[in-house]
């Protein structure tokens, strides 16, 4: 299984087609879905508006999960979109993978690490900014050090790998399930039509299940996401 | 270890920096065109209810209050005019009574006169009677006797002699 890619080089970066394609179309699915969802708002909610307002509802609960105050107010819009978001790129691989000439085109954009770090990325910089926002910069330093000053390289060590953990994890379970789903097209591909009739359940039971990885993932990456700034939020004693 | 660096030499960075530039792009033309105005329209929503939940309990108070109102106020138009029936009456038994006393008092006086009347007339009677009784007594005494009495020893006499008449007439 081996996935080729056409690359575009750009003031010396070099650009994967089939990611910024991929990530340029769920960016446009998400913004169309939620645009369209929120035409013609009333105060006695359509049902466009009702589905809208009830993924608001499913995200605002999982920043309220982890804060339940006023605290977690300003990141009640990051993790809606950061879900939509997810949810979307990680759903696209499943159902829309064009390949021309052996090149890949489109796929799930979170099935690639670049792609995954950076939002990984956003998300912990965010964490710190409010952390200064909050405790000033001395503050937001002093908080390495607590609650004992021997846990600082515990706590540094710690940034990275909620950097790591947050990014591969999410990574790894789309790749994997995109590697598999390649997998059965080349066994249906394999000995004709034969293989094609067993392959073809096989690949709709592993279908469901990555819908249902990749709705599991998006939600974990969101709530991870909660517990990292609501951890830069509050001083352990 | 070298599939290792094959990764990181086929790992594109501009994915990365295009991820981020459309992400936030995403975010803020999400922002605009939905989140802002769905979010507006669900705070109005909360503020409605809340208004109209105040709203209803004010309106509820003031219906209590009114009600509570009229409630007094019909009392009062009862006592109101239970007082004016009772005044009536008091007055109309007043009224009775001061025309039943009048009409006594009348009655009283108008008895009072006529037994004054009577009294005098029967007096004026008397005394007239007395006279001519005098008189006659004298004309007859002058007649029969046919001697010229001095006129005031008569007088005297027949005076004394109605006197003892009267007294006589009074003591039986």
């Amino acid at each position: 299984m081996e996935s080729k890619y056409q690359y575009l080089t750009f003031l010396g970066l070099r650009f994967n087609l089939a990611n910024c394609l991929s990530i340029l179309i769920t960016a446009g699915l998400v913004f169309f879905f939620v645009f369209v969802l929120s035409r013609k708002l009333t105060l006695k909610p359509g049902k466009r508006q009702n589905v809208l307002e009830y993924l608001i509802d499913f995200t605002n609960g999982i920043v309220k999960s982890i804060m339940p105050g006023d605290e977690g107010k300003p990141f009640y819009f990051y993790i809606f979109v950061l879900f939509t978001f997810i949810l979307f790129s990680n759903m696209l691989g499943l159902f829309f993978q064009v390949r021309v000439g052996g090149f890949t085109f489109t796929k799930s954009p979170t099935a690639d690490p670049m792609v995954t770090m950076p939002l990984a990325m956003v998300t912990l910089l965010m964490s710190h900014y409010f952390s200064v926002q909050k405790f000033g910069f001395k503050g937001y330093l002093s908080n390495y050090v607590h609650p004992v000053g021997f846990l600082l390289p515990i706590n540094l060590i710690e940034e990275f790998t909620n950097f790591l953990t947050l990014s591969l994890r999410l990574y790894g379970n789309i790749y994997a399930g995109e590697v598999l789903i390649g997998l059965l097209i080349m066994v249906a591909q394999s000995m004709g039509l034969v293989s094609a009739i067993i392959a073809a359940p096989m690949t709709m039971i592993w279908q469901g299940f990555s819908v249902f990885i990749g709705a599991i993932q998006a939600y974990v990456f969101s709530i991870l996401s909660c517990v990292y700034f609501s951890r830069k939020l509050e001083r352990e004693e | 270890m070298a599939n290792g660096l094959v990764i990181a030499a086929s790992a594109s960075l501009g994915d990365s920096l295009f991820l981020i530039v459309t992400f936030i792009l995403l975010l803020l033309l999400v922002k605009h065109f939905a989140w802002g105005p769905v979010i507006k329209m669900m705070d109005d929503r909360a503020k409605k209810i809340s208004d109209d939940l105040d709203g209803a309990a004010t309106s509820r108070q003031q219906a209590e209050k009114m009600a509570a109102q009229r409630q007094s106020e019909l009392k009062n138009s009862k006592s109101e005019a239970l007082q004016i029936v009772n005044t009536a009456k008091e007055n109309g038994e007043k009224r009775r009574q001061e025309i039943l006393t009048a009409a006594q008092n009348d009655a009283a006086a108008v008895k009072v006169k006529a037994r004054n009347d009577a009294e005098q007339a029967r007096t004026e009677a008397l005394n007239s009677a007395r006279q001519d009784v005098a008189q006659i007594s004298v004309d007859i005494a002058e007649k029969m006797i046919g001697k010229e009495l001095n006129a005031a020893d008569q007088k005297d006499l027949i005076d004394s002699y109605i006197k003892g008449l009267t007294t006589a007439d009074e003591t039986r």
